[in-house]
C-alpha cells in the first residue's frame, strides 16, 4: 500500500535512483498494441440515421478532449485538452481482458433502442422486464448496448404508494445479471443482490420479483452484477411512486424525469470494459459524453412562466453533477426517500451517483435556458482549478404565458409537517454515541506498474491536496490502467479492524443505528464515496460535527474526502442489506459490507 | 539542471510533509512580527446544503470558515485599530473578501467561495472598514498545496 505518510520517505530515498533511472532509460517508443478495429461492438459504425457529417459541429455535452497518440491507438483514453499524458503510461493497457456487449453480433442486427415508455401499474399487476441487447445511436454513431424492454432508460414504472407489483425479469444479455430496486424498502429476498438475496440470473434465465413500494418518491432499478458494465451500457430505469395525497407536491405546469448518465467514447469507439475485473478502479469510469435520458441533448419546450417539476436521478458510474438552468430559480422539494422538511431555494443541484432529487424550476422569461453541469475541475499538472461547463440541453420558453400560473405556489417554500413529525420520533437518537464507526480508505498493490520513479513521485506529491469532491477524472490515463486486481477500496470497521464483507454487523429490527463514517484523506488516492444502504432509510444528521438543519430520508449519502458523516438508520426492515459505495468500480473493487437486521422476534445483537 | 530538479522535489517533499499533518479542510495560521505570540487554526466546513456538499452554481465549494485564535493582542496596541478581521484573499492579492471579525477563541467568521485563497487576519480600523491594517495571522486554503509540474523535464518529454 502506498500511504500518504510514506510519501516523504519515498521522495527522499527514490530521488537519486529516479534521476539515474530517468537518465539511463530514455522513454521507450510507444508500444503499439493490437488494433481495436474489428472488435465486435467496438467500432461506432455509421448509423442508419443522424450520421454526423464531416465538418459538422461537435457533439453537445462532450468534453473538449484529445486522445493521445491516436494514430497508433496506443492510448485510446481521451485526455482532457491540453493535458500531457503521464510519463511511462504510453502503450500500457489495463491487465484485464476487454469486454463490450454483443461479441460476435453485428450491431446492425440489433433493435434500435426506444425512449422510455411509461408503465402504469396497479397493485397486483405484473410487468415483464427483459434486459436485452439494443443498438443505440449517439452523436451519429451506433453502438451495441443494453436496455430494458428495448428502452433506454428502461420503462418508467408508475405505481401508487403501498402498491405491490410482480416483475418477471428475463435476462437476455450476455452477462449474468439481477435487478436491484434502489431505495425501495422491500422484502429482502427481492433486493436483487447475488450471493446475498439470490443467485445471479444467467443469460437466458428468469427471476420473479415481488416489489412493494411503501414510500412515495422517485426510485430506480438497475443490475447488481458488474454495474460498471451493465448499468453503464444502459440497464437503468425509474420507478415513480405516487402519493395518494393530491397535494403531496405543489401544482406545476409540467413534470419531467431526468436520468443523468455519461459514456466514455473516443472518436467512434466505446472504451471497452475490463472483462475479468473492472478497470478505472481508482476514480470510476467518468464519461466524456454526457447524456440525459440516454440522449446527448435534452430538449423541453414550455410556456412563459411555467413551473416544471424535475425528478432527477444520477445513474452515472462515478460522476457527481452540479446542475443548473441558466439562472432560473430552483426549489428543492424532495430527496431519495421523502420530501425535505422544508423546501429550499438552491443555486444548483448537486447529485452524486444513485441519488435522486425532486426540484421545481420556474422559467419566467421567454428564451432558451441551458441545462448545464458546471464544475471546477483540477488540472493536476498546472496545479490549478479550471471551470468546466457542459451543456446537457435546453429548455425553450415561449412568449405565451403559461396557464394557470403557479408563480405564487412556486414562490412559497412549503414546510412538510408530516415529514417533520415522522422524523421527530428519531430526534432523541441524534445526539447518541455512534453504534458503528466505519472508515473509508483504499489499498493499492501492483501500481503504478513499472512507471518511472519520477512519475510515482509526481503522483504522490499530487495527493498533497485532496479535493473533497472530484468532479471529473483528471488523470484518465492512470485511472484506466487501475483495475480491481490492484485497487481494493475499503470499508473498515473501526472497532474490529475488519474490512468489507468480513465485517460482522447485526442490528435488531426496530432499532435505530447511529453510523459514523469517516472518509480518510490519508491514502494514495482518496475520493468521495456515495454510500448506499439497501432496504432501509436513513437521515444524514450531521456532517463534520454540524447538525443538518433540513432533514430528508435518504438511501444514498455522499461522503466527501476528509469528512465525517453521521447517519441515523431506521433499521425497520429485516434481512441482509448491502451497504456500499455506488461508484460502480469502487463497488467492483470490494467496497461493500452487509448490515443484517435480525427480525425483532428473533432477538439480535 | 539537476539542482533545479532536486530543489523542486525537495520543495514538493516539504509540501507533502506539511500537508500530511492536516486534512483537506484544515488551515494552519502563521503569525507575523506584528503579533509574535499569536497563533491559530482554521477549518473549512461545508455550508448547510440540502445536498450535503455546498457549492456555487459554477461549482466552487462554499465553506463556512472557522478560526480558532489565541495570543492576539488588543488591536489598539498595533496602532489605530479596533478589530481583527479575517479576509479571504485571492492568490494574486487582487481581491479581499471580508469574512468577519476574529477574537481570541473560536470564531465562525463567514463563508468563503473561492477555489484557492489566502486566509489573512489583519488589524483594521473598524470591523467594516476596508483592508489597510497589519497582518497578524495568515495561511493558505488546503487547495494551495496544489503544485504545478508543467516545468518538470519528464513532463515535457525531456530526460533530466
Amino acid at each position: 500500500m502506498i500511504g500518504g505518510k510514506n510519501v516523504l520517505f519515498t521522495l527522499a530515498f527514490a530521488l537519486v535512483p529516479a534521476i539515474a533511472s530517468a537518465q539511463q532509460k530514455p522513454t521507450k517508443p510507444a508500444k503499439k498494441p493490437s488494433s481495436m478495429t474489428g472488435m465486435p461492438g467496438m467500432n461506432g459504425m455509421p448509423a442508419d440515421s443522424g450520421r454526423r457529417k464531416p465538418g459538422a459541429k461537435p457533439a453537445p455535452a462532450m468534453h473538449d478532449t484529445s486522445s493521445m497518440a491516436m494514430g497508433s491507438m496506443s492510448m485510446p483514453i481521451p485526455m482532457p485538452a491540453g493535458m500531457p499524458m503521464i510519463p511511462g503510461l504510453v502503450g500500457l493497457k489495463p491487465p484485464v481482458g476487454e469486454f463490450l456487449p454483443a461479441k460476435g453480433v453485428d450491431p446492425r442486427t440489433l433493435p434500435l433502442a426506444n425512449p422510455t415508455q411509461i408503465a402504469r401499474l396497479k397493485d397486483g399487476d405484473t410487468l415483464d422486464l427483459t434486459a436485452m441487447l439494443v443498438r443505440r445511436v449517439i452523436n451519429g454513431r451506433a453502438f451495441a448496448m443494453y436496455g430494458y424492454n428495448g428502452q433506454v432508460p428502461g420503462p418508467l414504472i408508475r405505481v401508487l404508494q403501498n402498491a405491490t407489483i410482480v416483475v418477471r425479469y428475463h435476462n437476455r444479455i450476455d452477462l449474468p445479471s439481477t435487478v436491484h430496486w434502489h431505495g425501495v424498502r422491500l422484502d429482502n429476498h427481492n433486493d436483487g443482490v447475488p450471493g446475498i438475496t439470490q443467485d445471479s440470473v444467467m443469460p437466458g434465465g428468469s427471476f420473479v420479483y415481488h416489489v412493494h413500494f411503501p414510500d412515495a418518491g422517485i426510485y430506480w432499478y438497475h443490475p447488481h452484477v458488474r454495474e460498471d458494465i451493465e448499468q453503464a451500457m444502459g440497464l437503468f430505469g425509474n420507478v415513480r411512486v405516487d402519493s395518494p395525497d393530491r397535494d403531496y407536491y405543489s401544482p406545476v405546469n409540467a413534470e419531467q424525469t431526468l436520468v443523468l448518465d455519461d459514456l466514455l467514447i473516443n472518436g467512434d469507439t466505446l472504451i471497452p470494459f475490463g472483462k475479468d475485473a473492472p478497470d478505472f478502479a481508482l476514480m470510476g469510469r467518468v464519461g466524456n459524453v454526457l447524456l440525459v435520458n440516454g440522449e446527448p441533448r435534452y430538449s423541453l419546450t414550455v410556456k412563459r412562466g411555467a413551473v416544471v417539476r424535475f425528478f432527477v436521478t444520477n445513474v452515472a458510474s462515478s460522476r457527481t453533477y452540479n446542475l443548473s438552468f441558466s439562472g432560473a430559480p430552483i426549489k428543492v422539494v424532495a430527496g431519495d426517500v421523502s420530501k425535505f422538511e422544508h423546501e429550499e431555494r438552491v443555486p444548483s443541484v448537486v447529485i452524486a451517483p444513485a441519488e435522486r432529487y425532486v426540484v421545481e424550476v420556474a422559467f419566467d422569461k421567454p428564451g432558451r435556458y441551458a441545462l448545464v453541469n458546471a464544475i471546477q475541475a483540477i488540472n493536476h499538472y498546472a496545479g490549478e482549478f479550471a471551470a468546466e461547463v457542459d451543456t446537457l440541453g435546453f429548455v425553450t420558453v415561449g412568449a405565451t404565458p403559461a396557464a394557470p400560473s403557479y408563480a405564487k405556489q412556486f414562490a412559497t417554500l412549503r414546510s412538510n409537517a408530516k415529514v417533520t413529525q415522522d422524523i421527530d420520533r428519531y430526534r432523541q437518537y441524534f445526539g447518541k454515541a455512534p453504534d458503528k464507526r466505519l472508515t473509508l480508505t483504499v489499498s493499492i498493490s501492483g501500481l503504478p506498474l513499472s512507471l518511472p520513479l519520477a512519475t510515482v513521485q509526481f503522483m504522490n506529491v499530487d495527493t498533497a491536496y485532496y479535493a473533497p469532491v472530484e468532479w471529473v477524472d483528471g488523470m484518465p490515463d492512470m485511472n484506466w490502467l487501475s483495475t480491481s486486481k490492484q485497487v481494493r477500496w475499503i470499508i473498515r470497521d473501526d472497532a474490529t479492524g475488519k474490512e468489507n464483507m468480513d465485517i460482522d454487523w447485526h442490528a435488531r429490527q426496530g432499532s435505530v443505528i447511529k453510523l459514523r463514517i469517516f472518509n480518510d484523506p490519508k491514502s494514495f488516492h482518496p475520493m468521495q464515496h456515495p454510500i448506499h444502504l439497501h432496504g432501509q432509510r436513513m437521515l444524514v444528521v450531521a456532517r463534520d460535527g454540524v447538525r443538518t438543519k433540513n432533514l430528508v430520508w435518504k438511501d444514498t449519502a455522499i461522503i466527501p474526502v476528509g469528512s465525517t458523516v453521521d447517519l441515523l438508520i431506521d433499521a425497520s426492515n429485516p434481512g441482509a442489506w448491502m451497504l456500499h459505495c455506488h461508484i460502480a468500480e469502487h463497488l467492483g473493487s470490494g467496497m461493500m459490507t452487509v448490515l443484517r437486521v435480525d427480525p425483532a422476534e428473533a432477538g439480535g445483537r | 539542471m539537476l539542482g533545479g530538479w532536486l530543489g523542486r522535489v525537495l520543495l514538493a517533499a516539504t509540501v507533502v510533509a506539511a500537508a500530511d499533518r492536516a486534512g483537506p479542510f484544515d488551515i494552519s495560521l502563521f503569525n507575523t512580527q506584528n503579533a509574535p505570540d499569536a497563533h491559530g487554526q482554521a477549518r473549512l466546513v461545508f455550508g448547510q446544503s440540502p445536498f450535503g456538499v455546498a457549492v456555487t452554481a459554477d461549482g466552487r465549494a462554499s465553506y463556512d470558515v472557522r478560526i480558532t485564535a489565541a495570543g492576539l493582542p488588543d488591536p489598539s496596541t498595533l496602532g489605530r485599530y479596533s478589530a481583527y478581521v479575517a479576509w479571504a484573499v485571492s492568490t494574486d492579492l487582487s481581491r479581499w473578501d471580508r469574512l468577519g471579525t476574529v477574537t481570541n477563541g473560536d470564531n465562525t467568521v463567514g463563508r468563503a467561495e473561492v477555489n484557492k485563497f489566502l486566509l489573512v487576519v489583519a488589524a483594521e480600523s473598524t470591523a467594516t472598514s476596508p483592508h489597510t491594517g497589519p497582518t497578524v495571522l495568515h495561511g493558505t486554503s488546503p487547495s494551495g498545496w496544489l503544485q504545478s509540474f508543467l516545468s518538470h523535464p519528464l513532463f515535457r518529454g525531456i530526460p533530466p
